[in-house]
């Protein structure tokens, strides 16, 4: 019996993972067979808030990164990694050491080459003071040093086994750049024209607040082996422009002024179906869960009563039925449901129960009620604030806070403050304290990667503020064994101790990325593993 | 909204026939009074959602239908009279202070003081006001009463202008010279000469401002310069509610239409008065 058991999860988790990563290169049966040229406008929810990719910091960007820029590794739609601009690579018995092979045909768009010795720079870039502290300090935790052994041999040495470097390897964050503009440009952080990739795209111009367009790098032609073409990109051009309001980006595919969008909202949904000239699709993305996460560094979350209570206030089903019309995938975890490391048993396991909210809440000690039906503790309301950055909030995450708010008034007299505002001031919140909820989903391909940034005691983005050296011990299991059952063992013991033990998160609901295009674009679809937009290599437009 | 020119004579036949329009407005105010005034006798709590109730067209349960997270529409748009009047309302007795204030001042003192204060109403003038608010609330950030402000110090030169018009006007009259020929002091000739024969225009003046004054602070709400969710403000209502115009036009257009209506009754009677002040029908 018990050895039946790993093939079901196995076969269960074989099905998530190609329900979700099935839609890569969606419209190509409508559009008929690719053609070269042309230019085309996509409306897109986020303006990204740096073209360096090493500064990347919005999933709802990602589809930029890969059109200027790539990595050494990239994933297949089982999830497993491919090369991309290296050819293979191996690891020693100790896991230790990472040796890889790069391509030695591909060239920079500014004319310089890639080699292994652009491989390291980009690597010890990160060791610049200020660049990227938390890349530093999290993902390359266990970096030891880069060896360049020949211009197309490259080996990472770690301080101990850490399979997450695969991870960052692949994502926009360890993408390559050239070691010659990142000396020269103009303004490294924020990126721009003058930083250089090898993606099958240039950067042409952004305009801020409007659009950035791309132009094809005719150069191009090493396309890794999962792409659905190979040489260079389809389109000459193609411009994406910043349209932050849902209705506005749907009226602007009707009425035929962009050709593809991405962010679908639910209400939305049946304007595009309804049209036989429109198609749309939806894709599930990897990583961690859209969650709040409690600060317990101050009251009133540093008593775990309260935490629960909040998470018992909340009817999370009914809240996403009435903000997503049922399209949203409901989370239990802080993992994403599509994740191998998923824990199915913390399903239906709390929340809902308001009662409980509200008996937890009197234990606690939050037993008087002011004017407006708020609990207060010694003359004090129950107040929690929730502080959402405006270039993160994406899918109505705002409107869903709003319900939430709403919710938690109305079944526990807890109220719950939400404040929209620009990054900088979210930045400083966040820095002094001055929150008590945090929100936040990541799309990283692993979700270990994820987890240690959320939740390990020195993680970049852990807001909780919760210090355990348990917690810490078993993240660092999981990134350590090479053995993907291990893994996910200690990833389970994770989940355990931070969603039921501690209630640490209320996980609100698995992202989605949704694409709605017009039958002329053909190619469009999601990047296996992350399941968020494909970059635009493989998009063409008939006639 | 300067005075309005002259009117032909004949409309003074026009006086004693009924007027359906000034009715109208009326009754719209006093609706809308009421509903400021006492919320919650009309209404259920605007607050209250109801997520599996999102977005339902109006009905004999919800007159005004719900919105995006089930609220119901109508208790929203009660309520929203208090904010959106005590926000014109407040707006207004401050452009009006300091109106009758620097128009005074103006009026009274030395030649380059007054071109100077002139030429500064006339330079804030020059500005739309919504741009002059914005500014204001660019430097002291968002919130209701940040909003109130910045409306009252768009709306000052305004009401300065007419104000230091008057002045010059009572300065020059009869009883004023009279006065200072008897010696009377400065406060003195202020206080009981200037001031009280100034005064006059200000509450036509005040009337038609509060309309600009609802509708300008609906405008800012609209761009979420105003009071924050979950308030129910007309102005946001109308801005929460663009997103699903298309599939529930009512949580959005009968906010507006609240906007509207009060607006332009608050307009209409303040027009009325204001003839009715000048010695002319409306």
């Amino acid at each position: 019996m018990r050895r039946t058991r790993p093939a079901v999860v196995a076969t269960a988790l074989a099905l998530v993972l190609t329900t979700a990563c099935s839609a890569p290169r969606e419209g190509t049966a409508a559009a008929g067979r690719p053609v070269s040229g042309g230019s085309l406008t996509w409306a897109v929810e986020t303006e990204p808030i740096t073209f360096n990719p090493h500064q990347y910091a919005q999933a709802k960007a990602r589809l930029l990164v890969w059109n200027t820029f790539e990595a050494l590794l990239t994933h297949d739609t089982q999830g497993g990694y491919v090369p991309w601009l290296s050819t293979g690579h191996q690891v020693s018995a100790d896991g230790r050491t990472y040796t890889f092979k790069l391509r030695t045909d591909v060239t920079f768009s500014d004319g310089t080459r890639f080699h292994a010795e652009a491989a390291k720079a980009n690597i010890d870039q990160f060791s610049v003071d200020g660049y990227n502290p938390s890349v530093r300090a999290v993902q390359l935790r266990n970096l030891d040093r880069v060896d360049v052994v020949d211009p197309a041999t490259v080996v990472f040495h770690l301080r101990q086994p850490d399979v997450l470097l695969l991870d960052f390897l692949s994502s926009p964050q360890g993408a390559q750049v050239s070691p010659k503009s990142l000396k020269e440009a103009k303004n490294l952080k924020a990126g721009g024209p003058d930083l250089a990739g090898t993606g099958p795209f240039l950067l042409d111009h952004y305009t801020a607040g409007q659009e950035v367009v791309f132009t094809k790098n005719p150069a191009y032609n090493w396309a890794p082996a999962g792409a659905g073409h190979t040489g260079p990109a389809h389109l000459d051009r193609i411009t994406y422009r910043f349209l932050k309001e849902p209705s506005v980006r749907v009226g602007a595919l009707t009425s035929g002024q962009v050709q593809i969008i991405e962010g679908v909202p639910a209400t939305d949904e049946a304007l595009i179906t309804a049209n036989p000239q429109l198609s749309l699709s939806r894709g599930l993305n990897s990583g961690s869960a859209y969650s709040y996460y409690f600060n317990t560094t101050h009251a009133p979350f540093d008593d775990l009563r309260v935490r629960q209570a909040f998470r018992e206030a909340v009817d999370v089903d009914a809240v996403l039925t009435g903000v997503y019309r049922g399209s949203a995938t409901r989370a239990w975890s802080v993992v994403g449901p599509t994740s191998p490391f998923y824990d199915r048993t913390l399903e239906k396991t709390y929340g809902g129960d308001a009662a409980k909210a509200n008996r937890l809440l009197d234990e606690a000690g939050w037993t008087a009620r002011d004017a407006d039906g708020f609990r207060t503790r010694d003359g004090k309301r129950l107040t929690v604030r929730l502080v959402q950055s405006a270039p993160f909030v994406r899918d109505r995450r705002d409107v869903l806070a709003q319900a939430v708010q709403a919710q938690v008034k109305q079944s526990a007299g807890i109220d719950l403050n939400v404040a929209v505002v620009d990054q900088g001031t979210a930045t400083q919140a966040l820095a002094d304290g001055q929150y008590e909820v945090f929100d936040n989903s990541r799309a990283d391909t692993d979700a270990g990667a994820a987890l240690n940034l959320l939740l390990h005691s020195g993680g970049a983005i852990n807001r909780t503020g919760f210090q355990d050296p348990a917690l810490d011990e078993l993240l660092e299991q999981g990134q350590a064994a090479s053995d993907q059952a291990r893994r996910k063992t200690a990833y389970q013991q994770v989940q355990k101790l931070t969603i039921t033990d501690q209630a640490l998160i209320l996980p609100l609901y698995a992202p989605a990325d949704q694409i709605a295009a017009g039958t002329t674009v053909g190619g469009w679809g999601f990047e296996p593993a992350a399941g968020v937009p494909a970059s635009a290599y493989d998009l063409w437009l008939s006639r | 909204m300067t005075l309005a020119l002259p009117r032909p004579v004949a409309r003074r036949f026009t006086l004693r026939r009924p007027r359906p329009g000034l009715t109208a407005a009326g009754l719209v105010l006093l609706v809308t009074l009421a509903a400021a005034a006492w919320p919650s006798l009309f209404a259920g709590d605007p607050l209250a959602a109801d997520p599996l109730r999102v977005l339902e067209a109006p009905s004999a349960a919800h007159w005004f239908g719900t919105d995006q997270l089930g609220r119901d529409v109508f208790d929203r748009v009660v309520h929203g009279a208090r904010h959106s009047l005590s926000i014109g309302v407040a707006a207004t007795v401050i452009a009006v202070g300091a109106g009758i204030l620097l128009g005074v001042v103006a009026g009274l003192v030395h030649r380059v003081a007054d071109e100077a204060l002139s030429r500064g109403f006339d330079a804030l003038a020059a500005f739309p006001l919504v741009l002059l608010a914005l500014l204001f609330i660019a430097i002291a950030g968002t919130g209701t009463t940040s909003l109130i402000v910045a409306i009252g110090i768009a709306t000052t030169p305004h009401h300065a202008r007419v104000v230091r018009a008057q002045t010059l006007v009572v300065r020059q009259a009869p009883y004023v010279t009279h006065a200072v020929a008897f010696g009377a002091s400065r406060p003195r000739l202020v206080l009981r000469h200037v001031l009280p024969n100034v005064l006059g225009p200000i509450p036509v003046l005040a009337m038609i401002g509060l309309g600009e004054a609802v509708l300008i602070a609906a405008g800012l709400s609209f761009l979420g310069l105003g009071p924050q969710p979950p308030s129910p403000e007309w102005g946001a209502m109308l801005s929460e509610g663009r997103g699903y115009l298309h599939i529930a036009w009512w949580a959005s257009l009968l906010p507006g239409a609240a906007v509207t209506a009060t607006v332009i009754s608050l307009t209409v009677i303040g027009r009325h008065v204001q003839h009715r002040f000048e010695g002319r029908p409306s």
